[in-house]
C-alpha cells in the first residue's frame, strides 16, 4: 500500500454511518410519489384500462397510461427508437411498465395500483435468442426505427422482417483456407446466461417540471444522455432540461445510457407536480441485465499449437427494446479475439429482440460472454495438444505493439508480463495453503473500450485557494470523485484538501459523454489537465500586470505563485487584480477527437486488459466449487487512488464469481421465476476466495495523465474460464454452460467418471 | 411492497391473545419474528386487517431445562438458541443447526416457533427435530396439547395446528450420553435444496438409527428404509451397508425438478447429506452426546 493520502475513500464513513446522500434521501417541495403497474403478460395486446376506481381514491392524483402519451415523441432509444414512453397497446414482456400511479405517498400508490384493471389479450412469445431468429417466430417488433450517432458512433442494424436488431460481420484472412490446412481445428458453442447488475440502490428518479424546464435527480450514470432524450420525448430544448446526479449507490451499467427517466418525468408531467419514483430491487430485476449469448469458437492449430485461424459466431439475446444492445453485440464479437496472433479472423455477432428484460450494457459490455467462450477453448485445444495451458498462450501471445486487429490500435500493454506475474503470485498463494488440494486455472481477457473521447470541466479557482471542480462524471461508488480532486491537486499544484469535487449538475456542468467504458478517470483527467493550463495562462497574465514580472516566470506554488523566491497567495493577486477581496478565476477544459493531435480519436483509445488466475477445490459428492485463491494482475498504467483501484479490481472479480458460481435469471413460460434476491443468489463475503491478490502493473503507457489507462471492468473478464478450466484440469469436466452450478458440475464430474 | 394498512395488537396475556383472536377470526393473524409473514404480507399474498404481535406474552419466552426434555419457547429466536448455554449444553446439535438458519438478520428477529408454523418446506429445522423425536405444545382457550413434530407438518405449508392454537413451546429430549445428532445441508440459494438429520442412540453398546430428510419433500420424511437396512449394524461398519441403502432410498423420494435442482440431483444430495450426517452423529455418540457438530 502506497497511497500517500491519509483517506482513500473520503466518502466511506459517511456511508457506512448512513450520511451519504442518495436520491431517495432527497425532498422536493410539493413532491408525490409514484408506483409502477407491470405486465403480467410476456407479449400481449392492451384491449383497455380502467383507472377509474384508483383515481378515485384518496391521495391519489394521477394516473399515466399509454393514451397519454400520444401528445408526446413517444418512443425513444439511443440505437433504435424502439421503447414507448410507457406501454402504448402492447407489452412486450413481463414487468413492462403498463400504468403508473401518482399519489400523496408510496402506500397510496401502490394500493391505487391494485385498483386499475387492464384486459389484455395475449400474443405468442419467444424469450430464446434461437427460437426468435427462426421465420416462424413471433414478431416482437415489426418495423426497425434506427437513430445515427444520436449518442453513440454509428448505426444499429437491424434485419427487416425478423427480430435481428444489430448484425455485425469482420474479417481478415482467409479463415476457410486456413482451417482446410491446420493441424487440428476445435469448434464448441458456450453458453452465458442473463445476469442482474444488482446495484445496491435500485433504480431511483425525481421528476419535476418548473418555470424555467424540467429538472430529473436521476441515478443514470451518463446526465446528459438523459437530457438529450428527455428533450427530444418533451420537445424542449436541452436548456431547459437540468440533470442532477447525487451519490449513486452502485450502477455497472444497468443504470448507463437512460432507464426509467422518460417514464418518471411523464408521470410527473400528467401530475403536474414532482414525483419520486424509487424501484424495489424486484423491479430492477426487471427493469436491465446483461445479454445472455451463445458464442459459437472455431479454431484452427497447428500441432505446436499455433494459431492459425479463428472463427467466433455470437448470438446475443437483446430482450424487449434494443437499449445498448447493438454495442454490446459488437464488442461480444471484438472481445472474444484474446490477445494472441491470429493471421486468419472471422467475427459474425446478432442480437435478437425476445420477450424479456430488455438486456443493457454491463460491466465490460460483451466482455465477460465473449473471454468465456474464448479462453474456454483455449485450454480445450491444450489439453488436446498436450500442452501446458500457459505454454499455449505464451507461443501465441501478442508483442506490445503487435495488432489484435488491422483496423485497430495496436495491443498496448505485455500480456506476457501480466501472466506471468499471476502465475508467480499463485505459486506462492499455493505453497502457502500446502494443506488444501486445489486445482489452478488461467484465463486472459482484452477489450477495447468503446470510449468517446468528448469531456470537459470547469475549474473554479476562489480568491481563497480553493478550487471546485464541475463536472458531470457521477460518482457510483468507483471513486470518481476522489481521483478528480487529486488530480486537479496535482495539476494545480495545490494540496488535496482545498479541492471540491461538486454534485453533477448539467445546469452548471460542461458536456460529458458519460460515466461507464472505464472511460472518467481518463477522460476527465485530461479535460482537467487542460482547464488548469488555462487557469495557470489566467494566472500569469494577471501576475504580468499586477505584479510587472514576465508571464513565462511565474510558477504555481502551494497556496499561490511563486517568481523565483519572491511569492504571493491567491488572494493577494487576485485582490490586487480586482481591488476587492473577492472573485475566482474560472477555466473550461475540453476534450474531443481532435484533442493530443488526434490521437484519441483511434479506437480503442487503450485496451483493458486483465490475466487471472484461480485456485479451486471441488467437493464432488455435491459439485459445490469453492475458489480458494485468486490473482488478478492488469497494466493499468498508473494508479491514482490505490485502495480504490484495488477495491474495484476485487470487485470486478467477484462479481465475476456470480455469473461464474451461481448468477442466471431464469425464464419458465414467459415468466422471469427467480426474479428476486431470495431465489437469484449474488456472490455474498463466503463466496469470497480466501486469499486474494490484484496487482496493478504502472507502466505508464496509457493516453491519460501520468500515463494512466482507464481500469474497473477488466478483472471481470478472466474469472468464468478461470474456473472453468481449472475445474476440467482438475477433474477432466468441462462445461460450457455458465453458471457453474453445483449441479452442473457433479453432473460433469459424475458423467466423466462414467465415460 | 408496503404492508397494506392494518391494526396492530399487542396483548400481554395468552387470555388476551386469544380474545383478540376470538373477536377477529380470520381476519387477524400472529406474529413473533414475522421473517416469514411480514414478506407474504408485502408480496401480498396474504392480507390480514389485524395482527397480533406476540413478543409481550412472557408465557411464551425462554429457553429451559425441565427434567430430561429441552424447552424452547414459541418466542425464542434462532439466534438466541444457538447462543444459549442451555441448548448447546443439552442439544447441541441443534443449537449448531440455529447457527446456520438463513442469514444473521433472520435468525435475529425469526423464531424457531414461527418457523415451524409457517412449514415452509425448504427449512432447516423440521428434519432434526423430527430425528430428535421434539415435541410441539399446541395452546388454545380449550387447553393444551401435545403433538410430535413428525406429525405437525402435514404439507407444504400447512400444518397439524388449528386455526385458534399457538404453538406455545418446543420440547426436545435432552440428548443424554451415548447419543449424537448432527445435521447436514446443501443448496445454492437462500434456503437450503436438501437437508438431512441423523441421530445414532447407543443403548448397551448396540446402535440404533434416525434418518430423517428435510427440504427435499413438502414435509419432514422418515427414511425408514435406511433405518431397516442399518438397524443394530455398529457405526464402524457402516461403510459396508449405509451408501448402497442411503442410495436406494434416496432415489425413491418423491421430489420434483425447480430452481434447486433436478430430482435426481437432489436425490443424490440427499443420499450424500444423510451419509454426512450420520457420520457425525456416530462421532458425536461416541464422545458421549457431549459436544457434537
Amino acid at each position: 500500500m502506497s497511497s500517500r493520502a491519509p483517506s482513500p475513500h473520503p466518502d466511506h464513513v459517511d456511508k457506512v454511518t448512513g450520511r451519504t446522500e442518495y436520491i431517495t434521501d432527497v425532498e422536493v417541495p410539493g413532491m408525490v410519489h409514484g408506483k409502477i403497474l407491470r405486465s403480467p403478460h410476456p407479449h400481449a395486446v392492451i384491449k383497455g384500462i380502467d383507472a377509474s376506481a384508483a383515481l378515485e381514491m384518496p391521495g391519489v392524483i394521477a394516473v399515466l397510461t399509454g393514451a397519454d402519451v400520444a401528445a408526446l415523441n413517444n418512443h425513444w432509444g439511443l440505437y433504435l427508437k424502439d421503447r414507448p414512453v410507457i406501454a402504448i397497446d402492447r407489452v412486450r414482456y413481463v414487468g413492462e411498465p403498463v400504468a403508473m400511479v401518482a399519489a400523496a405517498d408510496e402506500r397510496i400508490a401502490e394500493e391505487a395500483l391494485e385498483a386499475i384493471s387492464v384486459d389484455y389479450e395475449p400474443l405468442p412469445f419467444v424469450t430464446d435468442a434461437t427460437e426468435a431468429i427462426e421465420a416462424s417466430a413471433p414478431l416482437v417488433h415489426e418495423t426497425h426505427d434506427t437513430v445515427k450517432d444520436f449518442y453513440f458512433k454509428g448505426e444499429a442494424k437491424p434485419v427487416a422482417g425478423t427480430n435481428i436488431f444489430q448484425r455485425y460481420n469482420y474479417e481478415h484472412g482467409d479463415v476457410e483456407k486456413a482451417f482446410a490446412q491446420a493441424d487440428r481445428c476445435f469448434e464448441a458453442k458456450y453458453e452465458f446466461p442473463m445476469i442482474f447488475h444488482y446495484a445496491m440502490e435500485p433504480h431511483c428518479v425525481i421528476a419535476s417540471f418548473q418555470s424555467d424546464g424540467l429538472t430529473l435527480w436521476s441515478c443514470g450514470q451518463s446526465p446528459t444522455a438523459i437530457q438529450k432524450v428527455l428533450s427530444r420525448v418533451f420537445g424542449m430544448p436541452l436548456a431547459r432540461i437540468r440533470i442532477i446526479s447525487p451519490n449513486v449507490g452502485g450502477g455497472f451499467g444497468g443504470k448507463a445510457s437512460v432507464k426509467i427517466d422518460p417514464l418518471v418525468a411523464a408521470l410527473a408531467w400528467k401530475a403536474r407536480r414532482p414525483v419520486r419514483v424509487c424501484l424495489s430491487v424486484s423491479e430492477s430485476m426487471l427493469t436491465a441485465r446483461r445479454l445472455s449469448a451463445s458464442i459459437r469458437v472455431k479454431t484452427g492449430v497447428r500441432n505446436d499449437g499455433t494459431i492459425l485461424a479463428k472463427s467466433v459466431s455470437v448470438l446475443m439475446n437483446g430482450g424487449a427494446y434494443a437499449d445498448t444492445g447493438p454495442a454490446v453485440a459488437v464488442k461480444a464479437a471484438n472481445r472474444a479475439i484474446g490477445p494472441y496472433r491470429i493471421p486468419n479472423l472471422k467475427l459474425e455477432s446478432m442480437a435478437a429482440y425476445t420477450n424479456t428484460v430488455p438486456g443493457a450494457a454491463f460491466r465490460s459490455i460483451g466482455g465477460p460472454q465473449a473471454v468465456w467462450a474464448s479462453e474456454s477453448q483455449m485450454d480445450e485445444i491444450a489439453e488436446a495438444l498436450r500442452l501446458d495451458p500457459l505454454e499455449i498462450r505464451n507461443r501465441n501471445l501478442l508483442r506490445r505493439g503487435e495488432h489484435v486487429r488491422p483496423d485497430l490500435r495496436p495491443i498496448d500493454v505485455e500480456m506476457g508480463e501480466a501472466m506471468d506475474i499471476a502465475t508467480r503470485e499463485m505459486t506462492q498463494l499455493r505453497a502457502s495453503d500446502s494443506g488444501s488440494k486445489t486445482h489452478r486455472g488461467t484465463a486472459l481477457g482484452i477489450s477495447d473500450p468503446g470510449i468517446m473521447a468528448v469531456s470537459s470541466v470547469l475549474l473554479r479557482l476562489k480568491i481563497d485557494g480553493s478550487v471546485a471542480v464541475v463536472s458531470n462524471s457521477v460518482e457510483i461508488g468507483q471513486g470518481v470523485r476522489e481521483v478528480l480532486r487529486r488530480l486537479t491537486a496535482e495539476q494545480l499544484k495545490q494540496p488535496v484538501d482545498v479541492v471540491e469535487v461538486l454534485t453533477p449538475d448539467t445546469a452548471i456542468a460542461p458536456f460529458d459523454w458519460g460515466t461507464g467504458a472505464s472511460r472518467s478517470s481518463l477522460m476527465m483527467g485530461l479535460a482537467i489537465a487542460d482547464a488548469a493550463a488555462d487557469i495557470r495562462r489566467q494566472i500569469a497574465d494577471i501576475a504580468a500586470i499586477v505584479l510587472e514580472v514576465d508571464p513565462q516566470s511565474v510558477e504555481l506554488c502551494e497556496g499561490g505563485i511563486a517568481i523565483g523566491n519572491r511569492k504571493k497567495t491567491f488572494g493577494e493577486l487576485l485582490h490586487a487584480y480586482f481591488g476587492i477581496d473577492s472573485g475566482e478565476l474560472v477555466s473550461i477544459g475540453r476534450v474531443s477527437p481532435y484533442s493530443n493531435a488526434g490521437k484519441l480519436a483511434q479506437a480503442p483509445l487503450f485496451w483493458e486488459t486483465a490475466a487471472g488466475q484461480c485456485a479451486v477445490a471441488v467437493d464432488e459428492d455435491t459439485g459445490e466449487i469453492s475458489v480458494r485463491h485468486y490473482v488478478s494482475v492488469a497494466d493499468v498504467g498508473r494508479v491514482v487512488n490505490r485502495a480504490a483501484a484495488e477495491g474495484q479490481d476485487e470487485g470486478a472479480t467477484v462479481m465475476g464469481l456470480g455469473h461464474t458460481l451461481s448468477e442466471e435469471l431464469v425464464y419458465q413460460d414467459g415468466q422471469p421465476i427467480n426474479a428476486t434476491m431470495i431465489d437469484y443468489h449474488v456472490p455474498t463475503i463466503d463466496e469470497v476466495p480466501e486469499n486474494f491478490v490484484t496487482v496493478l502493473i504502472e507502466s505508464g503507457t496509457g493516453p491519460g495523465l501520468g500515463g494512466m489507462r482507464g481500469m474497473g471492468e477488466g478483472a471481470i473478464l478472466p474469472v468464468a474460464p478461470a474456473v472453468a478450466n481449472a475445474l476440467a484440469a482438475g477433474y477432466g469436466a468441462r462445461i460450457r454452460e455458465l453458471p457453474l452450478t453445483p449441479e452442473r458440475v457433479w453432473r460433469a464430474i459424475r458423467d466423466r467418471k462414467e465415460r | 411492497m408496503f404492508l397494506v394498512p392494518f391494526t396492530h395488537h399487542r396483548p400481554a396475556s395468552l387470555d388476551e391473545v386469544f380474545e383478540t383472536l376470538g373477536r377477529h377470526g380470520d381476519d387477524a393473524a400472529v406474529y413473533a419474528g414475522g421473517t416469514e409473514l411480514l414478506l407474504a404480507l408485502k408480496a401480498r399474498v396474504l392480507r390480514y386487517e389485524h395482527l397480533i404481535d406476540l413478543k409481550q406474552v412472557k408465557e411464551l419466552s425462554g429457553i429451559r431445562v425441565e427434567g430430561k426434555e429441552l424447552v424452547i419457547g414459541a418466542l425464542a429466536t434462532h439466534h438466541q438458541i444457538a447462543n444459549s448455554d442451555v441448548v448447546k449444553a443439552h442439544v447441541p446439535a441443534y443449537a449448531a443447526l440455529s447457527e446456520e438458519v438463513a442469514n444473521i438478520r433472520v435468525r435475529a428477529a425469526g423464531t424457531l416457533a414461527g418457523n415451524l408454523a409457517f412449514a415452509e418446506p425448504h427449512s432447516d429445522p423440521p428434519s432434526l427435530l423430527s430425528a430428535m423425536d421434539a415435541t410441539l405444545v399446541l395452546v388454545s382457550p380449550g387447553g393444551k396439547r401435545a403433538v410430535p413434530m413428525r406429525a405437525f407438518i402435514l404439507s407444504e405449508f400447512t400444518t397439524a395446528r388449528e386455526e385458534n392454537e399457538l404453538i406455545a413451546e418446543i420440547r426436545i429430549p435432552v440428548t443424554a450420553a451415548g447419543e449424537g445428532f448432527a445435521y447436514r445441508k446443501f443448496g445454492h440459494l437462500e434456503r437450503p435444496a436438501v437437508g438431512a438429520s441423523a441421530g445414532c442412540i447407543m443403548r448397551e453398546g448396540k446402535p440404533s438409527y434416525r434418518l430423517w430428510f428435510g427440504a427435499i419433500g413438502d414435509h419432514p420424511l422418515q427414511a425408514t428404509e435406511i433405518e431397516d437396512a442399518i438397524a443394530g449394524v455398529p457405526a464402524t461398519s457402516l461403510p459396508d451397508v449405509l451408501p448402497r441403502a442411503a442410495r436406494d432410498c434416496a432415489a425413491g423420494i418423491s421430489t420434483a425438478s425447480d430452481l434447486h435442482g433436478s430430482a435426481d440431483y437432489k436425490q443424490h444430495l440427499a443420499s450424500v447429506l444423510i451419509q454426512r450426517a450420520l457420520a457425525a452423529a456416530c462421532e458425536a455418540a461416541q464422545n458421549k452426546g457431549g459436544a457434537n457438530a
